[in-house]
């Protein structure tokens, strides 16, 4: 045998000796995981199934804060950002740069593509509770923008009130809350 | 070298005891979430604009009884009140430009409308609070606002008006509304003043 097949046996019967030995095992506890991803969904299911509406604002817009500690009960959101108007997801009418209404959209307060799709969704929203036997109440939620201007608010409420939304809610973000 | 590579051998490959690692990384995922700050929404319920009252309605009305009717204008330059359809300032015989603010700006030359901290809202509610003194049964003011007035202003308005102190939320489960709540009842009016 010369030195080399000497060498390689040699390394070959370590190898198989190696791989004959049981391995240590890092044996992860589960249940201190479970424990903690149970917490995480408690957590996260209370925080998410505490609203009754999702309140996702547009990007750039800036909610106005304020003191007031009323929860948000259930109602249809409408985004007004200085950029635009959003309602059911689906942006309807651009404000210029300097925050008011297309006057193209506009007829003296009503905001025509607006009162269109919020029609439409007071109609539906209206056949839907008929058909559980509750009455509609006609809740719109206003998420507005810091700096939009107190005309542009006015045109939109005038707007959902001939949509015959009967109930407004400014959305804030609380202070200190 | 060979020593070396021995040495080696003799230690064998040391594996890292990953569970301390693992069971801090899943104690800072609810510490991390805990800390994060979290905006919370609340709602400032409003009634909508009134903008054709008839008269018919508007006289019955005021034949009926005699309410503070407070009204809160919001200019450029500061804020008109007004109750029992008499402008602040001008009673007793005295007369008041009506187009003057009865409270200033708390910054005084502040041409910024953007700058929502140039209101007195101090003052505001210190009036509110007086109101609130000789009719402690009336809840609504009319607020109203010159077309350039941003939505934050509107806000803070109506929350000096409401009492810096005044919690709904059991209000609204129920309870009495606190002593604390001054105007809580806001009426969002389009032109008003």
């Amino acid at each position: 045998m010369t030195p080399d097949e000497l060498f390689l046996a040699k390394k070959a019967a370590k190898k198989a000796a190696r791989r004959g030995k049981t391995e240590d095992k890092g044996d992860l506890n589960i249940t201190s995981l479970m424990d903690i991803v149970s917490i995480i969904v408690v957590y996260l299911l209370k925080s998410y199934g505490s609203d009754p509406v999702i309140i996702t604002p547009t990007a750039g817009q800036k909610i106005p804060l304020s003191n007031a500690d009323a929860p948000i009960t259930d109602g249809v959101p409408v985004y007004v950002s200085q950029r635009s108007i959003t309602f059911n997801n689906k942006r309807l009418v651009q404000l210029d740069d300097e925050g008011n209404v297309d006057p193209a959209a506009l007829t003296g307060h009503l905001i025509g593509p607006l009162y269109d799709a919020m029609a439409e969704e007071a109609e539906k929203a209206k056949l839907m509770k008929e058909a559980q036997g509750e009455v509609w109440e006609g809740r719109l939620i206003l998420v507005g923008d810091q700096k939009l201007k107190f005309s542009t608010l006015v045109n939109v409420m005038y707007t959902a009130g001939r949509a015959e939304f009967a109930e407004y809610a400014f959305c804030v973000i609380q202070m200190g809350g | 070298m060979a020593r070396k590579r021995k040495k080696a051998a003799e230690e064998g490959e040391v594996e890292a005891n990953l569970l301390p690692v693992m069971n801090v990384m899943f104690l800072l995922i609810p510490a991390l979430l805990l800390a994060m700050e979290v905006a919370r929404f609340a709602a400032v319920n409003v009634t909508p604009p009134k903008f054709a009252a008839s008269a018919d309605q508007k006289k019955e009305k005021e034949e009926k009884d005699k309410p503070l009717n407070l009204k809160v204008f919001i200019l450029e330059d500061g804020y008109r009140i007004s109750a029992s359809n008499q402008m602040q300032g001008a009673d007793a015989g005295k007369s008041a430009d009506a187009s003057k603010p009865t409270i200033p700006l708390a910054k005084k030359g502040s041409n910024d409308l953007n700058d929502f901290e140039r209101y007195d809202y101090a003052k505001l509610g210190a009036e509110a609070k007086k109101y609130k003194d000789l009719f402690k049964h009336e809840t609504v003011v009319t607020i109203s606002a010159e077309n350039t007035i941003p939505m934050q202003v509107l806000i803070n308005t109506m929350d000096a008006m409401r009492g810096t102190d005044c919690k709904l939320l059991k209000a609204m489960q129920g309870e009495t509304v606190p002593e604390e709540c001054l105007f809580w009842q806001s009426i969002v009016e389009a032109g008003a003043g």
